[in-house]
């Protein structure tokens, strides 16, 4: 993400001079690289399974990796009297890596992961510019891998599957939600307001953008939604004056984007600016976490948003024990900073690790265990997860389910997200209505 | 209408891009060093504003009031510790260090304030969200308007006092010639100091815009660099004046690429600053830098 731009300035510094400033970048590298060898050299091996678990910690989508460190020490605490499978006693170790959000990095700590470290499993979470690299090494390397956080198709079409693939990989699972849990959550959390059912939306020119203009927008309009779409925006556009224009000029009352963060606080303050203001605003992307739409100040409460879990979800963790709501309420406690969705999935890939370990009689035997993965049947704090059922035999399709930012009354936090439909899970309670926003 | 709207947005969005780039047009004009810290420096005072205005409880302008004289004062030791000595190892150093520092001041923000995503608009209140409603098609922004005219007042006032001062004097006969200049008593590392504690503190002041137009983290620095190196690329390198003119055409590009089709918003700006480079002037600036 780090845009160094192309200087078109020559430099006057001599070959020697270069010469010596990259000699020295490679020297500072291979010091590095020592030291790492040495780190991790240090760890016994023998009977471990060690677990590679890949997320986004630093960089532009740090903000998913944030409760990683809590939900590792869960995991870490839970598999420290090791796991015993087909009566031998195996120890756990988990090395975490940090992908820098960015595939290169990711890609390179997959690498690392799977030759020096010599993983037995590979976990990995949140952004396709991270996991699917992640997954595309363990696919080359014969290493099984269970990711999440990366709405499936971008994972599945991402990598090169095509829409008739049966199973189009042998090591590598994944289990999230898909265009179609939108478009539930959608159509069931709109007619909550009345609207002339004109949606404009802001689709960026990325990844997620271009698969929801293709994916979603026929679905919504065969829903009898008509779908006002300015065309695909830049990541990083500094003014939306245009496409306010466009949504006023076509009365739009149900707004919808998948933008990255500063993008949305950059349109949302000018949509006040020049006096637009939909009845629904539903975003996606942007606003999963509590702190991005805190960011907005007054503007934010009142803001539909879409969650793939939350402490309200009736599940409890298979290797730990940890429900949904100790799971929050623990992280609220030890991190003293509000709940994020991504405790429930990261946790999961940990329930999904185990489970995969358990079900075959020797863990070390790679094509065993992603063999294994393929019919698991898990109990996570996400829901139950059960491959083979679809959409396809690498994916289990997990609920997103339609919800709203709203003010609370005298509490720590400032805002809570509460559900308003549970159309892809009807096991997870409706805590309230949408309402119109600014109502 | 639309037409006019988007010009006038444009204009406004020229202001904070102006900003940004006046610190980096200052920097290249007097020391030759191009700063790609300079994004994430302006990172780091809105992160300093921002931690001012919530433990204090004020407007994000008074916070920027009181953030500015640390700002300057770390532009002023950031040249004696970093700059001066990266400037002794010819002219590829200085461009490596400043790359090097982006990345430290990213990590050290993350360790320090985690990535969660902050803004000022919030505490600023009908600044960031307020406008003068012309017509139905026309809003007036009064955040825009107040950047602009910050912008206006920054460049313009420096621009000023570099041609009228003694002070400015000073500095635009260092850079012309360091070496000259110091045979007749003005020594280049204070102007240098003074020079880059101007751009660290200007740096601050378009951060802080930034942070009520939008939201910021520690890794929203880069994106900000490549609008701002256009501008003063657009303007003519080293000229203040130029530099406003080159963020408002920029800005003005953007909006009018983008009532065309949203697609050409931003390739909009790169085209203009591509037509730049391949224009005669363009040439010779890069003849001029090689020489």
């Amino acid at each position: 993400m780090i845009n160094s731009p192309e200087i078109p300035l020559s430099f006057s510094a001599s070959r020697r001079s270069l010469l010596r400033a990259l000699g020295a970048g490679v020297t500072g590298l291979g010091l590095a690289a020592c030291g790492k060898l040495a780190d991790d050299g240090a760890q016994a091996t023998g009977s471990t399974l060690k677990i590679g678990f890949v997320s986004p910690r630093t960089g532009p989508a740090a903000s998913f990796g944030e409760p990683d460190g809590y939900v590792l020490s869960l995991a870490r605490k839970a598999f420290a009297g090791g796991l015993t499978i087909g009566g031998t006693r195996y120890d756990l170790q988990i090395i975490d890596r940090d992908g820098q959000s960015n595939p290169q990095r990711g890609a390179q700590v997959a690498n690392d992961l799977i030759n020096s470290d010599g993983v037995d499993l590979m976990l990995a979470t949140s952004t396709p510019e991270t996991v699917n690299p992640v997954s595309d090494a363990c696919e080359a390397a014969g290493v099984p891998c269970i990711s999440t956080v990366v709405p499936w198709e971008a994972w599945y079409f991402g990598r090169g599957a095509k829409p008739e693939d049966k199973q189009a990989f042998k090591y590598t699972y994944h289990f999230c939600f898909g265009v179609e849990q939108f478009h539930q959550a959608y159509t069931h959390l709109w007619p909550q307001v009345p609207t002339n059912k004109k949606v404009g939306v802001m689709w960026p020119n990325d990844s997620d953008g271009n698969a929801i203009r293709a994916a979603l927008g026929p679905l919504l309009a065969k829903d009898g939604y008509t779908i006002v779409d300015p065309g695909a925006y830049t990541d990083g556009t500094n003014d939306f004056s245009a496409q306010i224009a466009k949504f006023k000029a076509e009365g739009v009352e149900i707004f919808n984007t998948f933008p990255i963060p500063p993008d949305f606080a950059t349109f949302w303050r000018q949509a006040a600016q020049q006096g637009f203001r939909p009845r629904i605003a539903q975003i996606a992307k942007t606003g999963l976490f509590p702190s991005q739409v805190e960011a907005l100040g007054d503007i934010g409460a009142g803001l539909a948003s879409a969650a793939y879990w939350t402490p309200t979800y009736p599940y409890t963790s298979a290797l730990t024990k940890v429900s949904s709501k100790e799971l929050a309420d623990g992280y609220q406690n030890e991190a003293g900073k509000q709940w994020s969705q991504q405790l429930g999935p990261s946790l999961a890939l940990f329930d999904v690790a185990a489970a995969a370990l358990r079900a075959v009689a020797n863990p070390k035997d790679r094509a065993a265990v992603a063999k294994a993965i393929g019919t698991l049947d898990v109990q996570t704090p996400v829901g139950r997860l059960r491959w083979g059922k679809g959409p396809n035999g690498n994916v289990v399709a997990t609920p997103i389910l339609g919800g709203q930012w709203v003010r609370t009354t005298g509490g720590k936090y400032p805002l809570d997200f509460v559900l308003c439909e549970n159309s892809s899970d009807p096991n997870v309670p409706v805590a309230a209505q949408l309402k119109a926003y600014g109502a | 209408m639309n037409w006019i709207n988007a010009v006038v947005q444009g204009l406004l969005l020229g202001g904070l891009y102006a900003l940004f780039a006046c610190g980096l047009s200052l920097l290249f004009g007097v020391m030759r060093i191009i700063n790609l810290a300079h994004g994430d420096i302006a990172v780091l005072g809105a992160f300093l504003v921002w931690s001012i205005t919530t433990r204090a409880n004020v407007s994000p302008l008074l916070g920027l009031a009181l953030a500015l004289p640390v700002m300057l004062a770390l532009g002023y030791a950031l040249q004696y510790t970093v700059l001066a000595r990266s400037l002794r190892g010819g002219t590829l150093t200085p461009l490596l260090v400043t790359f090097g520092l982006s990345i430290v001041i990213q990590n050290g923000l993350l360790q320090a304030y985690s990535p969660d995503v902050r803004s000022l608009g919030g505490s600023a209140g009908t600044l960031s969200t307020g406008s003068w409603h012309l017509t139905a098609q026309l809003s007036i922004p009064y955040l825009g308007v107040l950047t602009l005219a910050t912008a206006v007042l920054m460049l313009g006032g420096l621009q000023l006092c570099l041609r009228h001062t003694g002070w400015g004097r000073e500095m635009r006969a260092t850079a012309l010639d360091s070496d000259t200049a110091a045979l007749v008593g003005v020594p280049a590392s204070a102007v240098y100091a003074r020079a880059t504690a101007i751009a660290v503190g200007v740096a601050t002041v378009a951060g802080t815009f930034l942070a009520v137009h939008s939201t910021f983290d520690p890794s929203s620095g880069p994106t900000q660099l490549i609008f701002a190196f256009e501008a003063v690329v657009i303007g003519g390198l080293g000229s203040l004046w130029g530099t406003l003119t080159g963020g408002i055409v920029l800005g003005v590009a953007q909006t009018i690429g983008a009532t065309i089709d949203p697609q050409y918003s931003i390739l909009a700006g790169h085209l203009d600053f591509l037509g730049i480079l391949a224009s005669p002037r363009g040439r010779s600036l890069i003849t001029r830098s090689t020489t």
